[in-house]
Parts: structure tokens; sequence; C-alpha cells
């Protein structure tokens, strides 16, 4: 059964180890192990440096080494050597047998007891590889000898920066390799995958959030350092890669796991309020070296590259957790917490797994069987990461939500408190101006009576001290500013400023005063009940026209009919006397004072006056007061 | 029998002017003529006039008051109130203290005594104004004559359609010829009319006040 062949057999594995994996963790090894004869991982085998096709023969100069073998502990210096592995076991227990190689990065050839087992494809000048998967294959029973076995490895190293390594093989039942290989499988491979699709997806919705936002830069930074985690998670999910765009991919590795880097160093000290202008920007520059170097030296230079600049990222990634340090020790909140220990987390991972890359010889000094496995943790510490700047943002949006929401009631409830006060303001307002209005009308009522009353009295006064009138006239000069103070008591003691009750009263006074005279009086009143409010200044005016043209008829016309009439029509109010005397032109001079008077009262409320004759041959005097303006 | 006067003025001029009215005037005679609400009080106690005429700004205590004790003490009196204007709320104020006339400061001498005949034979005068203040104090009046009559305008209920209808017309300003006219009645009628209608504000009014009084625990 071929590796590729196994694919849908590993979905279900996939899924059935997932659940494992989240169940009983690592306890499902030793519960299989415990069924079955023990695996049998040999510490030592055989090598030889050789190019060929095929197995070098068994007198060939195989010189013993341990396994896992690491090129850049046992053999430095020694570069781009393809190499034979010999591994001789003895097959135990009859199960299915199976033999499982956790990596073999740079592909190569897999041969039992010297037939052809497996061939997996190399780097040539078309592809280049780089094998992230594990590798198992099933020992078919037929190639299998009962006692002494040979596992013949070709493991190939073309134009690869790294050293060669090869790995520590495990030989056993199928059943107790499968679930080994499954759960590599899974974390090298499957969650890569997902890291990938994840990533950009997130790092795709949070960069459109920034490009409509771009104040929001922690959610700018979260979403580039997304986009690079997915772009460099996926030069390890991409296993095969046209040769001429390998170094470019490799370029693009670096750069996104510098940037990715560099980029969680600046959301840490955007986090912690830190505006250090000059350490943003030494980052950013650092961060370009490695690349640039990478690219305009040619793939000679990345193993320098790997060791050098990959290594000052680690004082960078202290510095992060240096940050969170601190922002933790300001906001004292759940998110820094967790800010804190997800980057520390991720650190120690990136720091274990430089090591494992570069110094596999130190971490096997504490830790003998680990570095051997050749497990990189960065993969799953960075996504532990990326989750909690997630969960952080998102916490963060809610929280602006809510302020947001808080904000609006604060609003409404100030656009309230100003209607409230508007409303205060228009009542203050109103108020005053009332007040004015009532002021000014005391005013012109004072006035009034200072020209019109007053200065009677005062010419009554100077002629009877002048000796020029005597009793009656003096008697009739007094009843005449009796009359003159009742009119405005009249027009002003409606409190509704009912024109219809002050002309009610004038009525009542003039009607037995002209019967008295002799006249035949019509009254004429066409105005609805309670429809025609004036101010008093106004009333006033009109019932001195009034007065003035029925005094001009009691002492000048000579008449026997009045005809008094008051009409509301046409938005305008029609006040008119008329009479049958003597007419007009023959008392023009006597009635020429008394008629400026009446049209300098009718100008001083807006009103239009007419003399005019009447059909009767008498005089007709009429008034017309628009009332649709203020008055 | 001559109708006897009791005259209540502080202005000498004024009291001469009336007096001089009612001794003019063989109808009429005048019972006293006091210038203080204090001496007017004294003289209504022990005399017994069929007529007063009270100046409502007396210097020592309000005319109101000095018909209030008259109506008091002879409620068959027919008083008449002396006003300047006839404008003032005060009119109003002593038909509800039981005034059934006015009288203008400066009616012609010949109207004085006029003026106390036509209010002895039952006829009271009104004006536009004052016919307005009377429908308004009827309208503020509540029914407290009566606790069975449910009143919705009160106006309707103390006084009869005709009495409003007649006040409403003079507020108009309409002589009584013509109110009569358009009532159909005689001008006297009218007249009647009012006095009925003073009567009858002056009652509740005092009923209003034994109400409020009682209300408050004074009775």
């Amino acid at each position: 059964m071929s590796t590729i062949g196994r694919a849908r057999q590993r979905i279900a594995a996939t899924w059935r180890l997932w659940w494992c994996v989240l169940a009983v963790g690592a306890t499902l090894p030793c519960a299989v192990a415990a069924l079955t004869p023990p695996l049998i991982e040999p510490a030592s085998a055989w090598m030889i440096v050789s190019d060929a096709t095929t197995p070098p023969q068994a007198d060939a100069a195989w010189q013993p080494t341990t396994l896992p073998d690491n090129w850049a502990q046992t053999r430095p210096g020694l570069r781009d050597k393809t190499s034979w592995y010999r591994i001789p076991f003895e097959r135990q227990g009859s199960a299915s047998w199976a033999a499982y190689l956790p990596y073999l990065y740079d592909g190569g050839q897999v041969w039992l007891n010297g037939a052809l087992l497996e061939r997996i494809p190399e780097t040539n000048a078309q592809v280049h590889v780089n094998w992230e998967r594990p590798h198992l294959l099933v020992l078919p029973e037929a190639m299998l000898r009962a006692d002494s076995n040979e596992l013949l490895v070709r493991a190939a190293l073309t134009d690869s920066a790294s050293p060669l390594r090869f790995p520590r093989v495990s030989l056993g039942s199928l059943v107790q390799l499968q679930p080994l290989y499954e759960r590599r499988l899974f974390w090298v491979r499957t969650m890569p995958q997902i890291t990938v699709v994840l990533s950009l997806l997130v790092a795709s919705i949070v960069l459109f959030i920034w490009w409509r936002r771009p104040s929001e830069v922690l959610y700018g930074l979260f979403g580039l350092a997304a986009a690079m985690w997915g772009i460099r998670t996926l030069t390890f999910v991409v296993e095969m890669m046209p040769t001429e765009q390998w170094h470019w991919w490799r370029v693009a590795y670096h750069s996104t796991t510098g940037g990715f880097i560099v980029v969680m160093a600046l959301f840490a000290l955007r986090h912690a309020d830190l505006r250090l202008r000059w350490l943003e920007r030494t980052l950013v520059a650092y961060w370009f070296i490695g690349p640039l170097w990478l690219a305009s030296q040619g793939s000679g230079v990345e193993t320098l590259v790997g060791r050098l600049w990959t290594a000052g990222m680690i004082p960078i990634g202290l510095s992060i957790v240096g940050f969170s340090a601190w922002a933790f020790a300001r906001r004292r909140d759940v998110a820094s917490a967790a800010l804190l220990i997800a980057v520390g987390l991720a650190v120690v991972a990136g720091i274990h797994d430089y090591l494992i890359a570069w110094h596999a010889d130190l971490v096997g000094r504490w830790f003998p069987g680990w570095a051997g496995h050749r497990v990189f943790l960065l993969h799953h510490g960075a996504n532990l990461l990326l989750v909690v700047m997630g969960a952080l943002l998102t916490a963060r949006f809610i929280t602006t939500l809510g302020a947001i929401e808080m904000l609006n009631r604060t609003l409404e409830a100030r656009v309230a408190e100003r209607e409230r006060e508007l409303a205060g303001n228009y009542e203050r307002l109103g108020m005053l101006q009332r007040e004015h209005a009532a002021v000014e009308e005391r005013q012109r009522i004072m006035r009034d009576l200072h020209d019109g009353l007053g200065s009677q009295l005062f010419t009554a006064l100077s002629r009877v001290e002048r000796g020029d009138i005597g009793g009656p006239d003096v008697a009739q000069a007094l009843r005449g500013c009796i009359a003159d103070m009742r009119l405005a008591l009249e027009a002003s003691a409606q409190d509704d400023h009912d024109f219809l009750a002050a002309l009610g009263n004038f009525r009542y006074r003039w009607d037995g005063q002209l019967h008295h005279a002799g006249l035949h009086v019509t009254w004429h009143v066409d105005v609805p009940d309670d429809t025609l409010v004036l101010p008093p200044h106004a009333a006033l005016q009109l019932l001195r026209v009034l007065q003035e043209a029925l005094t001009n008829v009691l002492k000048h016309a000579q008449a026997t009919r009045v005809r008094i009439a008051i009409e509301l029509r046409d938005d305008a109010l029609h006040l008119s006397v008329e009479d049958n005397g003597r007419g007009l032109s023959p008392r023009q001079s006597p009635g020429g004072r008394g008629l400026a008077n009446m049209r300098a009262r009718a100008d001083g409320v807006g009103a239009q006056l007419e003399l005019r004759s009447a059909e009767s041959g008498g005089t007709a005097i009429a008034l017309r007061l628009a009332l649709s303006r203020s008055i | 029998m001559a109708t006897s006067v009791l005259i209540v003025e502080d202005e000498p001029e004024f009291m001469r002017r009336f007096s001089d009215a009612v001794l003019g005037d063989p109808g009429l005679s005048l019972l006293a003529a006091v210038s203080t609400g204090a001496a007017a009080k004294a003289m209504l106690d022990a005399l017994a006039p069929d007529v007063m005429l009270v100046d409502l700004g007396l210097p020592d205590i309000s005319g109101v008051d000095v018909i209030r004790h008259a109506v008091r003490r002879w409620p068959g009196i027919d008083i008449l109130v002396v006003t300047m204007f006839g404008d003032d709320g005060h009119v109003v104020g002593s038909i509800e203290a039981g005034a059934t006339g006015y009288l203008l400061k400066d009616v012609a001498a010949d109207r004085i005594a006029a003026s106390i005949h036509e209010l002895r034979v039952g006829g009271s005068p009104i004006s536009p104004i004052i016919a307005r203040g009377v429908l308004a104090r009827f309208r503020a009046l509540p029914a407290v004559k009566s606790g069975a009559v449910a009143s919705p305008p009160a106006e309707a209920s103390l006084l009869s359609e005709r009495e409003v209808e007649i006040l409403r017309l003079v507020a108009k300003g309409l002589p009584f010829d013509l109110v009569g006219e358009t009532l159909g009645i005689s001008p006297h009628t009218v007249v009647t009319h009012v006095k009925k209608i003073y009567r009858k504000l002056a009652v509740h009014s005092r009923g209003e006040a034994v109400y409020e009084a009682s209300q408050m625990g004074l009775l």
C-alpha cells in the first residue's frame, strides 16, 4: 500500500485520532503496547554516503551510526550528500508488520531485504521537495524473513540548506504503528492545513475591517500577523515546489516567520500603550534584513540566515513577553493575562523549535529521546496566540459596541436635556415677550392719556385762565375729557381684548346721546361673537375714530339719520359712519382738524380711512383695518 | 308717602349735589346724609331708609360693608352705588353685596331723582360692561343652593333662559327698548328682569359666602 494510497483511511483515522488526542492523549499507545509485542526502535544502524540508486553491497564501507542521526552534530561540514542507512531487525510475533519513519524530509527509497518497497520523490531538476509528513510502510509478509531482516533507506539530500537528518525508525505491528503515524500526521500535516485556511480567512476579515477603519491599528497588526502566519504555514503544507521557485518560497518562509514575530512585537507594544517610534522602526528594519539577505545572496546563505537572523528573533520574542507583562501590570485584566500567557508559551515554543532545528544536541543533552522526534511546537503556540489575539480583539470590539450604546444613551439623554432647556428658554423668551408687550401696551396708553386727555385738560385750563371761555364751555370741555377717559377705560377693561365688548359699551353710551340729539340711529354689527380680538390700544384708536365721527355728526352735520356699521369681511374690519346731513364741501374747514386726527389715529394702527359723500347726500367715513398682520 | 333716602358720600361737592336732587323732588325725603361708613351704620341701626345712595370709596370702611350691613338690617332696602365710570368690578361686587342699581357721578342732576324712582318701581340700570361682569360672576358661582340640581353651566341653573338672553343682548350694547323688542317684552319688563337678576346674584353670593364659611368652620 503506497503512502498516497492511504488517504481515505487517513482521513477517517485523523478524526479518530483527533478525539483520541482530546480524550486520552498519550495513554493510547501504552494501552496498545500492552497487547502486542514491543516496538523495535533501533538506536543504531549502518550508514554510507552514496548516491547509488540501489542499496550498496553489504561489503561496502558501511559505518556504524546512532539513530536518530543529525549531521549537524555527527558530521558537521558534510553537505548535500545522499546516504544509505541499513537497519537490521528481528521479526517478533506474527502480526502484520510495518515500518514507521517519522520524517524523511528530502525523500528517498525504502528497501526490504534487497527489494524496493517504496520510492518517495526526491528533489530533482524540476521539483524541490520538502516532506513534512511521516511515512508508514507495510512490510509485505512475503518479503519478510522469519529471523533477521534488513531495512535499507536511501535518504536523499540535494540542494538543501539543512544538514541531513535521519530519524529513529520504528518497526513493529501495523496496529501499533498506525496510531503513531496518524498522530504525527495530524500535527505536522492536518493541523497546518487547518491553520492555513483559518489564518488566511481571519486575516482577510480583520484586514478588511482595518481597511475600512485605518485608525484601528491593532486590527491591522492582528490581520498582518494572521496573514503571515498563514503563508508561513503554507510553506509546510506545500511539499513539492517547482525548483525555480524554491528559492523565493524560502524567502517567503523567512519573511513571514520573522514578520509574524515582529508584528507580534508591534501588537504587544500597542496593546501595552507603549509608543516607541524608534523601537518600532528598528524592529521593522530588522525584519527586512533576513529576507533581503537571503533574496540577494541566494540559497547558499540560508543556513547562515537561519542560524543568525532567526536567532535574533529570540530576544524580540522575549521582549514581546516583556511588553505583555508590562501591559498586564498596568491593566490587570483577563485579556492582558491571557495574552501574556499565550505569548510566553509561543516564545518558549519558538525557542524550543530554534534549538531543535539548530542545536538539537543541547536539547538532546537534557531530553535525550525528544530531539530526534523533531516535533516543532511554534505552530501550535502561534495558533494559540492567534486565537487569544482574536479573542482579545473580539472582546475589545464588544466593549466598544457597549461603549457606543452607552454613548448613544448618554447623547439621547443630553439631547432630551437640551430640548428641555430649549423649551425652558422659549418659555422664558415668551414670558419676556409677553412682559415686553404688556409694558409696551401700558406705555402706549400712558402716552395716549398724556397726548389726549392731558392736552385737552391743559388747553381747557389755559383758555379758562385767559378768560376765553366760561361756565357751559368749561363743562363741555370737561365732559369731553371724561368721555375720552371713559373710552380709554372701555377699550382696556376686557381681559380677553374682545373688541365687541368695548364696542357694546360704546354703543350703549352713544346710543342714548344720539337719540337725545334727535337722530335716528341704525347700528349694523356683522361680526361673529368672540372672534374679534384686538389689542387695547388698537381698540381705543378705532373707538376714537368712531367717537370723532359721531361727534362731527352731532356738531356739524345737522343730520336726522346716522348709520353705523361694523363688519368683518375679507379678513378685514370695516367701520363706517354715514349720515344724511349737509355733506362734505360746506364744512371742510371746521372738520379739518377732526379729520386729520382721525387719519392719524387710523395710521397709528395701520388702517385706511376714507372720507366721501354718502349716497343720501351726507358724509360717509369708512375705515378698513386688515387683520391678517399683527397690529 | 315720600321715599326716604339715606346718602353716604364723603365728598362734600357730591353730597351736596345728591342732597339737592333729593330735596328738590317732592316724592323723595332726605333721611340723612353722612360722610363715613361708621356713621352710615349708626344711621341704619336707628332709621329705616327706603333707598340708600352709597359711594364705595369711603374714608373709614368699604362701601361694600355698609351695603351688607344695610341689607342685613333692612332686607327690602334699595341701594344705589355711586360710581365714577361704572366700569370697575366694584359695581358687580356691590351687586353681590346687595346693591340693586348704580349711579354715575357725572350723571345730569335731573337724572338722579329719576334713577331713584325707577329703582323703587322695580327697574335696575345695567350697562354692557356690568352685564358681562354679572354673567361672568354667575358662571363662577357653584350651585350651592340645591345639591340635587346637577348643573354643568352654573349660569343656566341659577338664571332663567330669558335672564341669560337679556344679559347677553345688553352686553352687546343694545338699548333696553331694542332688547325688549328682540325678546318680545316691554322695556320696563327688561329692567324688572335686571333687578331680579341682581337679587339672585346677591342671594347666591351670600349662599356661596355661607357655604365657604361653613367649609372653613366659621359657621
